[in-house]
């Protein structure tokens, strides 16, 4: 499973930040616990050799990328498998790229390589729209056999659906991306109800500290464009898992923390989420038998510098829920002990303004069950007197292999069904 | 106005949908954003724009509208032509700018309406 941010610019667009050089960036995916990211800049990919150097040499996986504007001035991703291709598309592109960039208006378009050393400007005007209608934009990263992504449809400027009004149905794209503007259900639920596309949750940062603000949980054995192609077309076992806004949706630090039990070696993690609207109350609680920790741990893991994480970390951790909870008028609390277990409770005032969003119970719950058949985890999600559960027990009772494609349709078909049904009274309750 | 007349008037040239010019106008819209023709653009109206996507045939349908105006001397791209002619949306190519043929169409009393 790899969290993925396909959409990250760097100093070379012009919009973006100088400090966005290729070791900079790569620095900061590493840090928000990404496994890959893609580099797409506007209509040109001079920068992206410099990223794949500085990724090798970080162990963060980097696909080559092209943000394209067509001549309608949609933004469509090209993402692909070389730098010989993203070179070769380059080409085409500024062929159909007319004008010369002015840098008092526009900005630097630095050329940079993996030390932080600039080693050119480039004076296409990168900001501009190239003479290729949507289509032939489309073919033309196909044709260097790359995959086609229409670049945040839920933004009005640039976005296909703003341009255009709608997707042109006959337009062959891979998938569609979301930004970190619009939740995942609620994009699902916008742009492709019966699953007209894959959807990507990209950042389209432009600077550091948007990296991973959005980004994508895919199922598939390497990061590399071919597996991506395999997990975006559902084949041989691979699938878009989910994905969101890891740093801001409450749904992705409840997985975080899950995924903490995991690493403690939890058999069991009961998730409970519980919404009273009338006492305008939202609490969250994820409670494991891992080994638990003694008083002084639980001291320091509220302590933001503290970590017994040494690989991956996902979501805010403890000290950034904490923060969370309190900005929206609530608490956190950790009782744990050792070789018993942890529990771990936030609570929110439903209502407060700064109360952070839920996001994608499908995402968290696809994730944690589809990377851990074996282990007990059991969800339960209220709404006033509404409930929605789902156990991983009942699941293996009814002999569903979740490690299947099969059995992943099924989950997800299951998380659809219950939480559509406490929307629906979330609704009626207006 | 007809289609016919407002060709004229801002020096197009009718690339599309001529079996449809006789129809009446009866107000006009202005916008680059597909999406937003689509929400404030009403029936009868004539619509002024860059874009020649196929797209904008289907946007003119949905709401009824009298024709459409691609200012610049921006020529409709084949298939938009094709799906014009199929669904009966007279095209104008003038190579006048937006400014200007919005002016002169005003001028005539041809003016925006209320989104419905």
């Amino acid at each position: 499973m790899f969290l993925v941010d396909t959409h990250i610019h760097t100093c070379l667009s012009p919009c973006a930040e100088l400090d966005m050089h290729p070791a900079a960036l790569v620095d900061a995916a590493v840090r928000a616990g990404l496994d890959s990211i893609a580099v797409c800049d506007h209509n040109s990919a001079e920068n992206v050799g410099a990223v794949q150097r500085a990724g090798n040499a970080a162990g963060l996986e980097v696909i080559p990328g092209m943000e394209i504007t067509s001549s309608e001035e949609v933004h469509i991703l090209g993402l692909l498998p070389d730098v010989e291709a993203a070179m070769a598309l380059q080409s085409k592109v500024y062929r159909s790229l007319p004008g010369r960039n002015d840098e008092s208006t526009f900005g630097m378009q630095v050329i940079a390589n993996e030390f932080a050393e600039v080693l050119g400007f480039n004076e296409h005007l990168l900001a501009g729209a190239t003479t290729l209608n949507v289509e032939a934009v489309v073919a033309a990263i196909h044709a260097v056999d790359g995959l086609a992504v229409a670049s945040h449809v839920d933004r009005e400027g640039f976005g296909i659906i703003g341009q255009l009004g709608f997707i042109p149905p006959t337009l062959p794209l891979d998938a569609i991306e979301v930004s970190q503007r619009m939740p995942l259900h609620s994009a699902r639920a916008s742009f492709a109800p019966k699953g007209e596309h894959p959807i990507l949750c990209a950042s389209d940062a432009h600077e550091p500290k948007d990296v991973a603000r959005a980004a994508t949980y895919i199922l598939m054995e390497r990061a590399t464009l071919p597996e991506l192609r395999r997990a975006l077309a559902g084949e041989g076992g691979r699938t878009i898992l989910g994905g969101g806004r890891p740093m801001e949706d409450l749904a992705l630090h409840i997985l975080d923390i899950a995924q903490n039990s995991l690493e403690a070696g939890a058999g069991t993690i009961e998730i409970e989420i519980t919404e009273n609207l009338r006492e305008n109350l939202l609490t969250i609680v994820v409670r494991d038998n891992g080994r638990g920790m003694d008083p002084e741990t639980v001291a320091k893991v509220t302590d933001p510098f503290f970590t017994t994480r040494t690989t991956r970390r996902v979501g805010m951790g403890l000290p950034l829920l904490g923060a969370a909870a309190k900005a929206a008028g609530g608490t956190l609390t950790i009782d744990s002990k050792p070789e018993q277990g942890t529990c771990i409770r936030a609570t929110f005032q439903h209502g407060h303004l700064d109360r952070a969003p839920l996001g994608d119970i499908e995402t968290t719950l696809m994730v944690l069950l589809a990377g851990q058949p074996e282990r007990n985890i059991c969800f339960r999600h209220r709404v006033e007197d509404r409930e929605f559960e789902l156990d991983s027990r009942d699941f293996r009772a009814a002999d569903i292999d979740l490690a299947s494609p099969a059995g992943l349709a099924v989950l997800r078909e299951a998380i659809r069904r219950g939480e559509a049904g406490l929307v629906k009274n979330k609704a009626s309750n207006g | 106005m007809n289609v016919t007349e407002a060709a004229e008037k801002t020096s197009g040239t009718l690339v599309a949908g001529l079996a449809f010019a006789g129809r009446e106008i009866q107000g006009g819209y202005a916008s680059d954003l597909l999406s937003d023709v689509m929400a404030n653009s009403r029936e009868a109206d004539i619509w002024v724009t860059m874009q020649k996507h196929v797209n904008i045939v289907a946007v003119a349908q949905l709401n009824g509208l009298a024709a459409i105006v691609l200012v610049n001397e921006r020529q409709p791209e084949p298939d938009t032509i094709a799906k014009a002619e199929e669904n009966g949306i007279p095209i104008i190519s003038t190579p006048l700018q937006a400014f200007d043929v919005i002016g002169i169409l005003f001028g005539l009393g041809i003016h925006g309406r209320r989104p419905v």
